[in-house]
């Protein structure tokens, strides 16, 4: 597999490989959350806070992998010029 | 089409502070400081006015800020315990100044200062001195250590050794790669779907009423969840911010 090849399978596999297990993970939060308003609704400013503050955790590890891929993605080389390479004209 | 620079995290636009390079800022002075500075200038006046005649019953703009500050330091105690009440102040600012940040660059033709690795990583630093700070001043150098040697004493020098890469690496790095990822995905989307409304317009008067349109739609949706996302990343970075400090200055 060429270097390029493998490159764009990286930049097109990283973000929703990182997303699979976030929205996972995203998903126990906010039915943990849930639950626990339906049992205490007085206790609902605080648990929403809560939830919310988890959620963003949990997001902030996506958006490692986004910010890989934008590094990555400035690498990969001009559609235009590949065509033309692998084209010949 | 060569429509975005060669890597997106190089790709900058300049904004309405352009014009005071022309009149004799240097150039090594980031159009992100530029605007961070018209930020505080603007934070400094409308408050500068509404606490100009404080009064015992405040009316509309005192009464605003009242709120606003009387939340803060909710917050702020809330999270660290009642000791925390001397903190609310720097809590508050990061919290305020960093929502204000996010969205300042929403507004048509400014730029958003966290969109720059280095003012999070600024804001980060500031969280991390204040920590170690406020943790030697409370516990003195050897109490501090002895913190972060832990409570198992024979695993002492593998909790320090975590801690402190945890204490001077993770925990800044972690806080600026969060506030900058956040927001500058959330205005590159905003700036790439703009490119695109652009583009159906470039291709014809069709693609533009129908595709360019709807697209232009989503952008103005996007734009009001970029809202609420500056929010939560601010509420984020101020409520870690008082966790971190909370935890040096904790006793068990």
């Amino acid at each position: 597999m060429s270097y390029l090849t493998a490159l764009v399978l990286v930049v097109g596999f990283g973000v929703p490989l990182a997303t699979l297990m976030a929205s996972l993970a995203q998903s126990r939060v906010g039915a943990a959350a849930v639950e626990g308003i339906a049992r205490q609704p007085e206790a609902a400013g605080r648990l929403q806070l809560a939830m919310i503050i988890a959620l963003a955790f949990i997001e902030s590890l996506v958006i490692y992998a986004l910010l890989i891929f934008f590094i990555l993605m400035g690498r990969l080389p001009n559609t235009a010029d590949v065509l033309s390479k692998v084209t010949g004209h | 089409m060569h429509a975005e620079a060669a890597s997106p995290l190089a790709a900058e636009h300049g904004s309405w502070l352009h014009f005071l390079y022309a009149l004799g800022v240097p150039r090594w002075v980031d159009e992100a400081v530029l605007d961070c500075w018209l930020l505080i200038l603007v934070i400094a006046a409308l408050t500068y006015l509404a606490t100009r005649r404080l009064t015992l019953l405040p009316k509309s703009a005192q009464n605003l800020l009242e709120l606003v500050v009387e939340q803060l330091e909710g917050f702020t105690v809330q999270t660290m315990g009642p000791e925390g009440r001397t903190f609310a102040p720097f809590i508050g600012t990061l919290f305020l100044y960093i929502f204000l940040m996010n969205v300042f660059g929403l507004i048509p033709g400014f730029l958003s200062p966290t969109a720059n690795l280095n003012t999070t990583v600024a804001l980060a630093l500031c969280v991390m001195v204040s920590t170690q700070y406020h943790g030697i001043r409370t516990k003195g150098l050897w109490g501090y250590l002895k913190h972060l040697w832990g409570e198992p004493r024979f695993l002492g020098p593998l909790m320090l050794l975590i801690h402190l890469i945890e204490e001077f690496l993770a925990r800044p790095l972690s806080l600026a790669i969060r506030l900058f990822g956040n927001i500058f995905g959330e205005d590159t989307v905003i700036a790439q779907l703009g490119g695109m409304v652009v583009l159906t317009a470039l291709v014809g008067v069709f693609s533009f009423l129908s595709l360019g349109l709807f697209t232009f739609g989503i952008q103005v949706l996007i734009i009001v969840f970029a809202l609420f996302t500056g929010f939560v990343q601010a509420l984020i970075f101020a409520t870690l911010a008082a966790v971190y400090v909370a935890g040096a200055i904790e006793e068990h």
